[in-house]
C-alpha cells in the first residue's frame, strides 16, 4: 500500500465523521443550549459582553452563580459551534453531492446557511459601529465608539490644525510605557470603569494613586464593574505620568472620559493637550443636524416617529446635499449606514447610529437562497402529498 | 344501535348560532332608561387613539378590577353605566369595591388585614393614599426590573388609583353638581374680568375683586386640566390632524374665546340628567353630541361605533364556547366513529372559525394594521393559523384530529388573549421603531405562523401520546398522525426561518444589524434550530414515531419561550411586550409538557 493512500483513507473516514447528520443533530443541540444559556446569561452581563465572550468566541465560559466566585464551566462557543457546523454542512455535501433537480431545493437551502454562518463570522471580524450625537445647528466630522475610549494627543500648535496621536484602550495597561517624540507617557493605573470623587468624600476601597498636576489633582478614583446595560457607558480613568527624554517627571495627571476639556502640558517646545475619551473614527465629510422632530401619539408620551434631517458636507466630492434619517430609513453613504437612533437634550440633541458593515449584503443573498430551497422542497413534498392516495379515515 | 345524529348534523352549529345570535341581540339593544348604550358609543381620544367612552370603561376596568363587572347588588350593569357613575356621580362609585390589593405586605402597608374582603373601595382607601403615595414615589425612582412582589402590588395599585381618579375628571369636575352652571359663570366671569383688567391698565376705577374670582377660577381650571388625559372636545372639522381638548382646557380656552364648546356644554349638561335620573334630557343631549360629532367628525363616529358593537359582540370571547363544543364532538367522534359527529366537529369548528376571522378583521380595520401588533394580538392570530392549517389537516385526513387539535389550540389561545387584554388597551398606538405596516406585515406575519405551526405540530403530539399512553392508536391513525406531525414540522421550518430571516432583515433596515443576539431574536432562532434538529434527527433515522412526537412536544417548550419566556428577562431592543404574572403560567405549561413527554417515554409492552 502507498503511504499516501493510507492519508487519502483517514481523510475519507475524517469526512465521513464530519459530514454525519449525528453531528448535524448534536451540534444543533449544542447551539441552541448555547443560545439558551447566553440569553439567560444576558440579564447578569449585558448583550454586549456576552456576544464577545460566549457567541463569538471558541470557548464560552458559563457560570453558574454570577458574582458570587463560582465555578466557570466550559462550553463550546459560538465560533466553534458556527465552524464545526460550517465543515459538516461542507463535508456532507462533498460525500453526498448529486446534481438532480430533486436535491437541488437541499443544495440551495444549506448553500445559503453556510453563507449565513459566514456573513454572521465576517460581521464579527469586520463590522464596526460608532455613534454620533449631533446637537442642532452644529456639524461633526467624527464618530465615536460608545463601549471603547482611548487616550488622545492632542498637538494644536499649527493654527486652524489639530494632529490628534490616539493610543488604542488595548495598550493601557497598569505599568504600560508609550514612547512619543521627546517625552513618554507612563500609566500609573488604569480603570475601565471608575467613579471620580474629591479626595474628601473617599472612602475604603478608592486607589491610593493621587494626580499632582492639572483638573484631577485632589481626587481619588475606584474601579468599577463594566457597565452591562446597553444605554449606560463605562467612566474610564487613568494616572498618567509624563516624562521626559532625561527621565525627569513633568508630574502625574487623572484623565477620564468625566472632564469635559483636555488637560494641558508643555513638552518638546510645543503645548499637548491630553485626554481620556470615547474612541473617534474620523470621515472625510460632515454631518450637520439642521433638525430633529419627535412625534408623539395625540396627548400621549408614546413616541410616533424620530427624524433627523441633515446636512452631508463632503469637501472631496462637492456634495452639499440635505436629507432626512427617520425610523426604518437609514442614509447609507460611503460604505456606511447612518441609523436614527436616539434623541437627548430636550428634542434638540440627535443621535446616530453609524455602522460600517461590508458584508451587510451577505445576509440578504443567504436568505434569498435558503427561502427559495425551503419553498422548493417544501412545494416538492406537497406536490407527493395531494397526489399519493389519500390514506382511509381512521376507524 | 345506529344514533341518528348523522341527520343532526346541522343541528348543533345552528344551536350555537343561535344562543350567540341571541348574546349579541340582547348587548345591542337599547336598554331601559338612560340610553347609556349611545353614549357608551360616543368617540373621545385616550391613549393615544379615538376610541367609544365604552372601550375607555372596559380597559379601565378590566385592568383594575380585572373584571368588566362590578360586584354588588344595584351595581351598574356594563362597564359604560360604571364609568357614567364614576363621572357623574362618583360620590356612589368611591364606595363600590373594586380595587384588589394583591400582596400581604401591601396590605399591612394600608392597615388591611387579609381576612377582611378581597376587594376594596376608593372611600376605604383614600386615608391610606398618604403613605402610598410615599412609597410609591420611593418605587418609581427604581428601575422596574429590580421591583419586589411587594413593590409591583403597590405600584399596579398606584396607578389603578391615578386611572380611577383621571376617569373621575374627564367628563366633569366632583367638586361641583352644577358644571352647567359653573362654565357659563367662568365664562362671564372671564369677560368681565378683562373689562376690569383693561379698566386698571388704563387707569380708570376698576372692580379688583371681579379679576382675583376669575384668577381663582383658572387656577381651578388649570389644576383640573393635569388631571386628566381623557380629550373629549373634537376639533373642528376641517383640521387635519386635528387636537382633540380636554374638558378642562376646553373651558380654559373658552375664557379666552369668549363662549364654551357646544361638547363641553353638552358633558356638563349629561352630568346633571344622570344625576337627576333625567331620562329625558339625558338621552336629547347624547342625541345632540352624536348629532354634532355627525357633522363634524363622522369618521371618528363612525369608527368609535363600530368599536362599539365589537366590544358589545365580543366575538373572541364568543368563539371560546363554540371551540369547546366542537371539541367534545371531535373527541366523541373517536368513541362512536360511526355517528357522523365527525362532520358536525367541523362545522361547529367552522363556526367558530367564521367569528374568529370576522373579529379579526374588525380589528385590523379599526387599527388600520395587519393583525399582529402586540402580544394581546399574536395570541389571537396564533390560534387563527393553527386553525388554518388543521382544517386543511382535517380537509385531507378526514379523522378529525385536526378537528380536535384546532378547537383545542384555537381555545387555549384564546384564553391566553384574555388574560393578556386585562393589561390595557388592546388596541394601542405602535412605538416608533414598531410603525411599519410593510414588516409588520411579512416578518411578524411569517414568524407568528412559525409559532402556530409549532405550536399545532405539538398539540397533535400530545394528543398521539395522550392516545398512545391509554390504550394504544389504531395503525391507520397512527400513520395519518404521523403525516401531520411531519408535515407541520416542515412548514414550522419553513416559516420560522423565513420569518427569523425577515426579521434579521428588519433589524438590519432599523437598527443597523442583521444579527444582534437578542433574547428575542435568540427565542426565534431557538425554535429554527429546534425543528430543524427534529427534521434532521428524522432523516438520520435517529428517532422514529414515537421520537418525533415527544420532539414535536418539547417544541411548544421552546416556542412558548420565545413568545412569553423572552419578555421576561427585560432586556433588549425587543422587549417592549413586557410581561409578569405570566411567568407562573409559563412555568406551569412547560411543566406539564414535561410531564407528557415523561408519560410518553415510560417503556410500554406492546402488544404481540
Amino acid at each position: 500500500m502507498k503511504p499516501d493512500s493510507n492519508i487519502v483513507l483517514t481523510l475519507r473516514a475524517i469526512t465521513r465523521g464530519l459530514s454525519s447528520l449525528r453531528l448535524t443533530v448534536v451540534l444543533l443541540a449544542l447551539c441552541m443550549i448555547l443560545v439558551f444559556a447566553a440569553t439567560l446569561a444576558q440579564v447578569e452581563l449585558g448583550i454586549h459582553e456576552i456576544q464577545q465572550t460566549h457567541l463569538r468566541s471558541w470557548i464560552a465560559w458559563f457560570d453558574l452563580s454570577p458574582g458570587e466566585g463560582g465555578i466557570p464551566i466550559p462550553f463550546p462557543g459560538g465560533m466553534l459551534l458556527g465552524s464545526l457546523l460550517l465543515l459538516n454542512l461542507i463535508a456532507a455535501h462533498t460525500v453526498r453531492f448529486e446534481l438532480r433537480m430533486k436535491k437541488a431545493g437541499m443544495i440551495l437551502v444549506h448553500l445559503g446557511i453556510i453563507l449565513l454562518l459566514l456573513g454572521e463570522l465576517f460581521t464579527a471580524v469586520l463590522a464596526n459601529e460608532s455613534q454620533m450625537s449631533l446637537d442642532e445647528g452644529r456639524a461633526l466630522n467624527y464618530s465615536t465608539a460608545s463601549r471603547e475610549i482611548e487616550l488622545a494627543l492632542v498637538d494644536a500648535s499649527e493654527p486652524g490644525v489639530e494632529n490628534v496621536t490616539a493610543i488604542p484602550m488595548s495598550r493601557l495597561r497598569d505599568g504600560a510605557r508609550i514612547d512619543l517624540e521627546g517625552f513618554s507617557l507612563k500609566i500609573i493605573r488604569f480603570f475601565q470603569n471608575s467613579e471620580v470623587v474629591a479626595e474628601s468624600s473617599a472612602g475604603a476601597g478608592f486607589d491610593p494613586a493621587r494626580a499632582n498636576s492639572g483638573a484631577g489633582t485632589g481626587h481619588a478614583v475606584r474601579e468599577l464593574p463594566r457597565e452591562t446595560a446597553m444605554d449606560r457607558r463605562d467612566h474610564s480613568s487613568a494616572f498618567v505620568e509624563v516624562v521626559r527624554a532625561d527621565g525627569t517627571s513633568l508630574g502625574t495627571w487623572l484623565l477620564t472620559n468625566g472632564f469635559p476639556a483636555p488637560q494641558s502640558f508643555d513638552a518638546s517646545g510645543r503645548s499637548w493637550g491630553m485626554a481620556i475619551r470615547q474612541r473617534r473614527f474620523y470621515h472625510p465629510f460632515s454631518i450637520r443636524l439642521l433638525d430633529f422632530t419627535h412625534d408623539r401619539y395625540l396627548g400621549t408620551q408614546i413616541p410616533k416617529n424620530f427624524s433627523s434631517r441633515i446636512r452631508l458636507e463632503n469637501p472631496e466630492t462637492g456634495e452639499h446635499r440635505e436629507t432626512l434619517i427617520y425610523m426604518n430609513h437609514p442614509l447609507r453613504y460611503q460604505g456606511l449606514t447612518f441609523y436614527q437612533a436616539g434623541f437627548a437634550n430636550d428634542d434638540r440633541t440627535s443621535i446616530l447610529q453609524i455602522v460600517r458593515n461590508p458584508v451587510w449584503r451577505l445576509p440578504y443573498l443567504a436568505c434569498g437562497m435558503v427561502g427559495l430551497g425551503l419553498v422548493w422542497i417544501f412545494s416538492q413534498h406537497l406536490a407527493k402529498a395531494m397526489t399519493r392516495k389519500r390514506p382511509v379515515p381512521s376507524s | 344501535m345506529t344514533i341518528p345524529t348523522r341527520r343532526l348534523g346541522w343541528l348543533l352549529p345552528f344551536l350555537c348560532l343561535l344562543v350567540l345570535g341571541t348574546g349579541a341581540w340582547r348587548g345591542l339593544k337599547k336598554p331601559p332608561g338612560q340610553d347609556l348604550r349611545d353614549f357608551g358609543s360616543l368617540p373621545v381620544v385616550s391613549n393615544g387613539r379615538v376610541q367609544p367612552i365604552d372601550s375607555l370603561a372596559r380597559n379601565a376596568l378590566l385592568s383594575i378590577h380585572g373584571k368588566q363587572r362590578v360586584p354588588g347588588k344595584d351595581a351598574p350593569a356594563t362597564p359604560t353605566a360604571w364609568l357614567a357613575e364614576l363621572a357623574f356621580q362618583p360620590e356612589a362609585a368611591d364606595r363600590r369595591a373594586i380595587f384588589p390589593v394583591l400582596h400581604d405586605e401591601a396590605l399591612g402597608l394600608l392597615d388591611l388585614t387579609v381576612d377582611e374582603e378581597k376587594y376594596y373601595s376608593f372611600e376605604r382607601l383614600v386615608p391610606r393614599l398618604g403613605k402610598m403615595s410615599e412609597e410609591a414615589s420611593r418605587i418609581a425612582a427604581k428601575e422596574p426590573q429590580t421591583w419586589s412582589a411587594y413593590e409591583k402590588a403597590i405600584m399596579k395599585l398606584w396607578r389603578d388609583l391615578e386611572r380611577y381618579q383621571q376617569l373621575k375628571f374627564a367628563f366633569g369636575h366632583p367638586s361641583t353638581k352644577q358644571l352647567e352652571f359653573d362654565l357659563n359663570q367662568l365664562v362671564a366671569g372671564a369677560k368681565s374680568a378683562a373689562e376690569e383688567t383693561a379698566k386698571r391698565d388704563r387707569g380708570e376705577d376698576h372692580d379688583p375683586l371681579l379679576i382675583e374670582a376669575a384668577e381663582a377660577r383658572l387656577r381651578v381650571l388649570r389644576e383640573w386640566s393635569t388631571q386628566t388625559r381623557v380629550l373629549t372636545e373634537p376639533p373642528a372639522p376641517g383640521a387635519d390632524p386635528g387636537v382633540w381638548r380636554s374638558l378642562a382646557d376646553s373651558a380654559l380656552a373658552a375664557t379666552s374665546e369668549g363662549h364654551l364648546h357646544p361638547s363641553t356644554m353638552a358633558y356638563a349638561r349629561l352630568g346633571a340628567a344622570f344625576r337627576d335620573g333625567d331620562t329625558a334630557a339625558f338621552n336629547a343631549t347624547v342625541g345632540d353630541l352624536r348629532h354634532s360629532l355627525q357633522h363634524e367628525r363622522p369618521s371618528d363616529l363612525r369608527k368609535s361605533r363600530v368599536e362599539w358593537i365589537f366590544n358589545q359582540l365580543a366575538p373572541f370571547t364568543s368563539c371560546m364556547p363554540v371551540y369547546i363544543a366542537s371539541f367534545v364532538c371531535a373527541f366523541l367522534s373517536w368513541l362512536w366513529p360511526q355517528g357522523g359527529l365527525r362532520t358536525t366537529a367541523f362545522r361547529v369548528l367552522l363556526l367558530g372559525f367564521a367569528i374568529h376571522t370576522v373579529g379579526l378583521i374588525v380589528r385590523m380595520l379599526l387599527e388600520g394594521r395587519p393583525p399582529v401588533t402586540n402580544l394581546y394580538s399574536s395570541a389571537i392570530f396564533i390560534g387563527w393559523g393553527a386553525i388554518v392549517l388543521s382544517i386543511l389537516l382535517e380537509l385531507f385526513y378526514k379523522n378529525a384530529i385536526g378537528t380536535a387539535v384546532a378547537a383545542l389550540t384555537g381555545f387555549a389561545t384564546l384564553l391566553i388573549a384574555h388574560h393578556l387584554s386585562l393589561g390595557g388597551d388592546t388596541l394601542e398606538m405602535m412605538r416608533a421603531v414598531l410603525d411599519s405596516n410593510f414588516w409588520l406585515a411579512t416578518h411578524v406575519i411569517v414568524i407568528t405562523l412559525g409559532y402556530s405551526a409549532t405550536f399545532l405540530a405539538g398539540a397533535i403530539a400530545i394528543l398521539f401520546l395522550l392516545r398512545h399512553a391509554t390504550g394504544g392508536v389504531p395503525k391507520t391513525a397512527a400513520v395519518s398522525m404521523r403525516g401531520m406531525v411531519y408535515g407541520t414540522l416542515c412548514f414550522a421550518t419553513l416559516a420560522s426561518f423565513v420569518g427569523t430571516v425577515l426579521g434579521g432583515i428588519w433589524a438590519d433596515q432599523s437598527w443597523g444589524r442583521f444579527w444582534g443576539w437578542d433574547p428575542k431574536e435568540n427565542g426565534a432562532l431557538l425554535i429554527v434550530l429546534w425543528n430543524a434538529l427534529i427534521l434532521h434527527a428524522r432523516w438520520g433515522g435517529m428517532i422514529r414515531e414515537k421520537g418525533m412526537m415527544v420532539m414535536a412536544v418539547f417544541g411548544n417548550i421552546v416556542t412558548s419561550w420565545s413568545w412569553f419566556g423572552t419578555n421576561m428577562l427585560g432586556i433588549g431592543l425587543h422587549s417592549y411586550g413586557f410581561t409578569d404574572r405570566a411567568f407562573l403560567w409559563l412555568s406551569a405549561f412547560v411543566a406539564s409538557q414535561l410531564l407528557v413527554m415523561a408519560l410518553a417515554m415510560i417503556p410500554r409492552r406492546e402488544p404481540a
